[in-house]
């Protein structure tokens, strides 16, 4: 049963700041994590501020050479529609097509994914690997910050009490290589048992691999760059990167998974993607 | 500056007809769909966007109702279930869900068709992948899917077969 509260529908993000200054008030956008919680009683509020009247947070630009700016108020369909955005970013394209449901992705958002926080977030080691910039506007300001830095523990982002994130920015990737892969436990709606980005750019001699699902938040493996340079045989690079990635994380039991099976399942995936963009 | 408010004015037009009603900023769609407006074709199975039974149109979008509140649905258009059939006559999806065994129990049904249709109203002509995509947000308990998806796939393959006259091919179970 959800408990009743007042709503707003700002028309701007400064008309939005006020109201989310408010006590216990909830900032909605797709609706599709709040409802929930609303439902499951995992959250009372006493005020829900509707964006979806801000024009301001209806950015949705794709440019392979300027990069990608992806507004609060775009949800994931139109991402998935995006034919420019499948070619010059396919590791976005690839999480948002197993993201929840189609009726699920015609009101939830990317930026309500990564500030939903989940740890199994579809949007969080694309992100991570993309080295997206999370833009935020609040009472003090702007400010503009890391993704990395951004999902801070289960369920928990960076946002003091009046932010909310206007837009995701994404620089562009002339020759990288990318992807995701989730393992789920049904080919349909599932939330990540363990799921996997990389990126891999021989040009710059980057390479980033995130996992997600098996820490509090998405773990980008550290030492790759370094990794990627000294080890040119890709069959021992996937082996190496996959035993970081398993001494690296802290999976957990629940009703998903075994943290053994996460484990074992890192392994698995993160070989496969190491030798999915590296080959 | 707008103000918060607990209970909200909104106009929404639900199947051609034009409602004016005040609603608590927290009913969802379902629960206005059901309880004030006595449409209950559509089901609350989860009610918390998981099975799809709640599906309806709104704006040309399939949603999940139980995941909208109502004063989101200030301004718009919603379809449902009641709106398919137009004089007892069912739409050409419905018959095909009856000719194919698409429903045994009937729960998912009302979500089935709205996500089928609305496939259709997209894209004429998909293949049995983007049925399979399209209807991955509607849990069934009882068919296996294998009769809704053939229900789906007799839609598109009658419009290329229907002839202009309108004489009706009898459709193969």
């Amino acid at each position: 049963m959800i408990m009743p509260f007042a709503y707003v529908k700002p028309d701007t993000v400064d008309a939005a700041i006020e109201a989310l200054q408010e006590d216990n008030a909830h900032a909605l956008a797709g609706g599709t994590a709040l409802l929930v919680d609303l439902r499951n009683g995992v959250v009372n509020s006493d005020l829900v501020v509707d964006l979806k009247g801000i024009e301001e947070l209806d950015t949705f630009k794709v440019d392979a050479e300027k990069g990608v700016s992806i507004g609060a108020r775009t949800d994931l369909n139109a991402i998935l529609e995006d034919k420019t955005l499948k070619t010059t970013h396919p590791v976005i394209h690839e999480a948002v097509s197993v993201l929840g449901t189609y009726q699920l992705r015609n009101r939830a958002t990317l930026v309500g994914n990564i500030c939903k926080a989940s740890p199994a977030a579809d949007m969080g080691p694309p992100l991570f690997v993309l080295g997206a910039e999370i833009v935020i506007k609040g009472p003090e300001g702007e400010r503009t910050m890391p993704v990395t830095e951004f999902m801070t523990g289960v369920q928990e982002n960076a946002l003091e009490k009046g932010e909310i994130v206007v837009r995701v920015d994404i620089p562009a990737y002339q020759k990288a290589k990318m992807g995701y892969m989730k393992k789920q436990r049904i080919k349909g709606h599932d939330l990540a048992v363990v799921n996997v980005a990389g990126l891999a750019d021989p040009g710059s001699g980057t390479l980033r691999i995130c996992v997600g699902a098996c820490a509090e938040t998405p773990l980008l493996l550290e030492g790759m760059d370094q990794l990627y340079k000294e080890v040119n045989d890709i069959d021992k690079l996937a082996e190496e990167v996959s035993e970081l990635a398993v001494s690296s994380i802290s999976p957990i039991d629940d009703v998903r998974a075994t943290a053994e099976y996460r484990s074992d399942m890192a392994r698995v995936y993160v070989k496969r993607i190491v030798k999915r963009i590296c080959s | 500056m707008s103000e918060y408010r607990r209970d909200i004015d909104i106009t929404v037009k639900v199947n051609g007809v034009e409602y004016i009603e005040n609603v608590p900023a927290h009913m969802t769609l379902l629960q206005f769909l059901k309880e004030r407006l006595y449409l209950t074709g559509t089901k609350e199975g989860c009610g918390m966007g998981e099975c799809g039974a709640c599906t309806v149109i709104m704006d040309g979008k399939t949603v999940n109702a139980c995941l909208v509140l109502t004063v989101e649905a200030d301004g718009s258009m919603i379809r449902t279930i009641e709106g398919e059939a137009k004089e007892g006559m069912l739409t050409e999806l419905q018959k095909a869900f009856v000719e194919h065994g698409g429903t045994q129990c009937g729960f998912c049904t009302p979500g089935m068709i709205m996500s089928g249709q609305n496939l259709l109203d997209r894209n004429p002509n998909p293949n049995r992948e983007e049925i399979v995509e399209a209807i991955a947000g509607n849990l069934c308990r009882c068919t296996g899917y294998e009769p809704i998806i053939q229900a789906i796939e007799a839609v598109v393959s009658k419009k290329e077969a229907t002839s202009l006259d309108g004489a009706r091919s009898k459709s193969e179970g």
